[in-house]
């Protein structure tokens, strides 16, 4: 007699084993590619206005804080260093984009030799600030 | 003589646990990363000295001292509502490269907060900022 053997019912275990795997792998991939804001220390608060839109991230960054100390990529500068600095960041990038932040309470009389400083690099500046509505 | 083998124990690693510590560190990351929306505009200034100034005839002049806002040759005070109104109706952007200059003029008491919102009207209505400071201002006369 030939008696058909009886299948048997398909495996329902889901191969966990790679996972540990796959999670090591996004942890070293956001590792890799995360960048830092060099600028995360600099205490400031930002100037507002309706006329502004996004902003693309510059791999040059310039702050000024509330007590008008100023950083390139986040590390102190004097005002006289200030333009060789950033000539020195800017030469041979095909845009040359500075990312310029300032305190909002700042007078003209702090920040106004930044712009000229800028001015004469020639550099675009971003000035990022917040948006404010209408 | 029959000697014993003693059972030599290999040393093993448990890393059963370590995808649960991956996963944890992932959910933390995710929780706790914060990501940077950049808002402001792009600007470029033009530099040159006074002597190399276009004539200012062409050019509109908006002059900032303390919180007061005064533009054209009349000097005519306004809010910064108006500001924009005004910058919007002069259409920069259908007029030539020389006559789009907006020279800003700034005393030393100005806010960055005010001089801000200024710059961004003038980017907005498409004209090019030319920075003047007071001091030029009394060099030049």
């Amino acid at each position: 007699v030939n008696i058909r053997r009886k299948r048997k019912p398909a495996s329902t275990i889901v191969p966990i084993a790679s996972m540990g795997d796959i999670a090591f792998l996004l942890i070293i991939f956001f590792v890799l590619t995360t960048t830092f804001a060099k600028e995360a220390k600099v205490k400031l608060e930002m100037a507002t206005s309706p006329d502004i839109t996004k902003l693309k991230d510059s791999q040059i960054s310039v702050t000024q804080d509330a007590e008008g100390v100023i950083r390139v990529q986040g590390e102190e500068c004097e005002m006289k260093d200030l333009k060789q600095k950033v000539q020195a960041l800017v030469a041979g990038k095909d845009k040359k984009v500075v990312m310029l932040k300032i305190d909002k309470d700042l007078k003209h009389s702090a920040f106004k030799q930044i712009f000229l400083d800028l001015s004469e690099v020639g550099a675009d500046i971003a000035l990022v600030g917040q948006k404010e509505k209408k | 003589m029959k000697l014993r083998q003693r059972d030599k124990d290999e040393p093993v690693v448990d890393v059963g646990s370590f995808s649960d510590i991956a996963f944890l560190l992932i959910i933390f990351f995710i929780l706790t990363t914060t990501f940077t929306k950049l808002t402001g505009n792009t600007m470029s200034i033009p530099s040159g000295s006074t002597e190399s100034t276009p004539s200012e005839d062409k050019q509109d002049t908006i002059t900032l001292n303390g919180e007061e806002i005064t533009y054209g040759e009349t000097s005519k005070s306004m809010t910064l509502d108006e500001l924009r109104d005004t910058l919007d109706e002069s259409a920069y952007g259908e007029r030539g490269a020389d006559e789009r200059m907006v020279i800003l003029q700034s005393s030393d008491n100005v806010s960055f907060e005010l001089y801000y919102q200024v710059v961004m009207a003038i980017r907005n209505a498409e004209g090019v900022l030319a920075l003047i400071d007071e001091d030029d201002k009394g060099d030049e006369e």
